[in-house]
């Protein structure tokens, strides 16, 4: 059993509670532990950065070092969590006087940023780590009868100078995951382009515009389902689809899934059980 | 020996050019033209362009000048991606074409077409008239002339990058937002906004910003990261954008924008909590009039399925939140600390 610390997303704790009930679920069937870090707090969701940087490092710092003082990487199922707190880890590894100036805060809680564990997404410790034949090898219930539409969102792949897992522009993880779970993939041009999520209270009609397109296209193509490895993508395109798709003038309708009910679908967990009613769209 | 002749074998080939096109004094509509030209390794697509333009069709139409990737005129989509057509070598594109051998030429995004590959510029040039992008001297009239204006080497790093922006408008035709609103600001002219703005020299930089902060500005930027992935230059874009937000922040009277009080609802958040605080958040930035009209009927949805938040009293605080909470406040005396080091 490989084990991880797992960070706990603001959204997964109260808006979209399924993602990390699913997880639950099924880790051990694929032989990995996520430990919950309780005392992680929120990354500050790529705006604490340039309110102030100098607080965005030391929130950061210290949600590695619970990691590290585990002895076990950070991992992270919310694309901007991870692009946050990678994209903290890279300044604080590239300046011994920042790393120096949050050590010294952080010493009174026992804690030490060394930069030794890493911070992963979820989805790349199911394909590096557990790999995909195993994974392969667990399904109970293959989703050949699905044509999958998958939407990776913006902060797996871009800044790719902070991510770096996945060719921005032409990314293959998750359509590699969704095959080795006996699911289809369609052509989906929009899969790496953006959900709208980030402005989506300050400028609501150019978001939904964004996240129109992306479902437009996956309805079009006559996806069954979208899968996203991101909760907040998945706040959009199924809280906000309705009203997304009416000002597109677009009739019709399309399920979204998060990567970690598709997983459970997969390995033979009921809708119910993965929390896929919570929905909004059914 | 065989790696030579191999590679000798592996430098030549036909290639296709699916090549956008319209004339909208003519064609009702636009189509593509295919072009199958022999190529060698090592040429770009801007010279297979010229070869076609020369040798086949001379009606192809394109923007082009210096040819070396410093002007900016030959920006174009290739294969999907906006980038200069210059500085792309048609070998590296075959592996990424949809079709094998045909390369996909199209226009920029986000722009008026006026023809073929041609795309407008004007709009571009107007918003950076709209911001005053321009260093307006904060010197005495009476000094200019006798007197020089001294950049020291630390100031100028602050926006040495961006002034490596040759205005080609790939980030343009890239920007997520700009496709949603023709309105928006566009990453290019936050760049050259932000490189003026930190310009000691300047004297226009609250008039700059406070324009910056209004509608159709920097706080709609959807943190996409578009831009700064399609940079020809490698220009980190967002953190020009994010430079100019922290400023905006820091200075008094611009505070009062719904982008701003939603980001500082994080830095509020995390000191209270350790945790964001969801329910309040779209009153926090729009106020309850704006929340109730515009989501009360998705809040309905929400409850139904119980998705709502929780109310502010039920959002559990991270384990060790009074230490952290003392630490957080520890940062907060060090960058006051610095903010009067900086201001001295």
């Amino acid at each position: 059993m490989k084990r991880y610390a797992y960070y706990l997303s603001c959204i997964n704790e109260s808006m979209t509670k399924e993602v990390d009930r699913s997880i639950a679920l099924w880790q051990k069937d694929l032989g990995i532990e996520l430990v919950h870090l309780h005392e992680s707090t929120c990354c500050g969701g790529s705006n604490l950065d340039y309110v102030s940087p100098k607080h965005f490092a030391l929130v950061n710092a210290r949600n590695i070092a619970h990691a590290e003082k585990m002895g076990l990487d950070l991992v992270v199922s919310c694309n901007t969590c991870l692009m946050t707190i990678r994209s903290a880890k890279k300044k604080l590894d590239a300046s011994p006087e920042l790393r120096a100036e949050v050590n010294e805060i952080l010493k009174k809680e026992g804690l030490e940023y060394r930069g030794t564990s890493e911070v992963r997404h979820l989805l790349w410790v199911l394909i590096d780590d557990v790999g995909l034949e195993a994974i392969k090898s667990k399904v109970k219930v293959p989703l050949s009868k699905f044509r999958i539409a998958p939407f990776y969102g913006c902060h797996i792949l871009r800044p790719s100078t902070v991510l770096g897992k996945d060719n921005p522009l032409d990314p293959s993880s998750l359509d590699q995951l969704i095959e080795a779970l006996g699911g289809k993939t369609i052509p989906y041009r929009h899969k790496n382009r953006c959900c709208g999520f980030h402005t989506l209270l300050v400028a609501e009609e150019e978001s939904l515009s964004v996240a129109a397109e992306a479902l437009g296209e996956a309805i079009e193509e006559k996806a069954d389902f979208i899968v996203t490895p991101c909760p907040l993508c998945h706040t959009v395109l199924d809280g906000y689809q309705s009203k997304a798709l009416k000002q597109a003038q677009i009739h019709s309708s399309i399920p979204v899934f998060h990567l970690s009910e598709m997983v459970g679908l997969a390995l033979g967990y009921s809708p119910k059980e993965l929390g896929i009613k919570r929905h909004i769209v059914s | 020996m065989t790696v030579s002749s191999e590679q000798h074998i592996e430098g030549k080939r036909d290639v296709t050019f699916r090549v956008f096109r319209l004339n909208p004094q003519v064609d009702s509509k636009p189509y593509f033209d295919d072009y199958t030209i022999p190529v060698e390794r090592g040429i770009t697509v801007l010279r297979a362009l010229n070869y076609i333009k020369e040798n086949i069709d001379a009606s192809v139409s394109y923007r082009v000048f210096c040819q070396a990737g410093i002007c900016g005129s030959c920006g174009m989509r290739i294969n999907g991606i906006s980038k200069l057509a210059c500085t792309t070598q048609v070998w590296d594109e075959l592996p990424k074409c949809r079709e094998a051998g045909i390369i996909k030429i199209e226009p920029l995004r986000n722009l008026p077409l006026l023809k073929d590959l041609i795309v407008d510029m004007d709009p571009l040039v107007g918003k950076m008239k709209h911001y005053r992008n321009w260093v307006e001297s904060s010197m005495p009239e009476p000094e200019m002339g006798k007197k020089e204006f001294l950049v020291s080497e630390e100031e100028f790093s602050r926006y040495d990058k961006a002034t490596d922006c040759i205005l080609c408008a790939s980030c343009v035709s890239e920007c997520s937002i700009l496709r949603a609103n023709k309105e928006y600001v566009s990453p290019a002219v936050l760049l050259k906004s932000y490189r003026m703005n930190v310009d000691t020299r300047d004297s226009l930089h609250d008039v700059r910003l406070a324009e910056l902060v209004q509608d159709h500005g920097v706080w709609d930027c959807t943190h996409c990261y578009r831009c700064q992935e399609t940079c020809v230059k490698n220009i980190p874009i967002m953190e020009a954008i994010h430079g100019i937000r922290e400023d905006a922040i820091e200075c008094r009277g611009l505070k009062d924008t719904a982008g701003a009080k939603h980001a500082e609802a994080f830095m509020s958040d995390i000191e209270k909590k350790g945790k964001l605080v969801e329910a309040t958040l779209p009153f926090r930035t729009n106020g309850v009039a704006w929340t109730v009209k515009n989501l009360l009927p998705m809040a309905v949805k929400m409850i139904l399925k119980r998705r709502t938040p929780p109310p502010p009293p039920l959002v559990k605080s991270s384990k060790g939140m009074k230490q952290f909470r003392e630490e957080f406040r520890e940062m907060t005396e060090h960058v006051k600390d610095d903010h009067k080091t900086h201001n001295k």
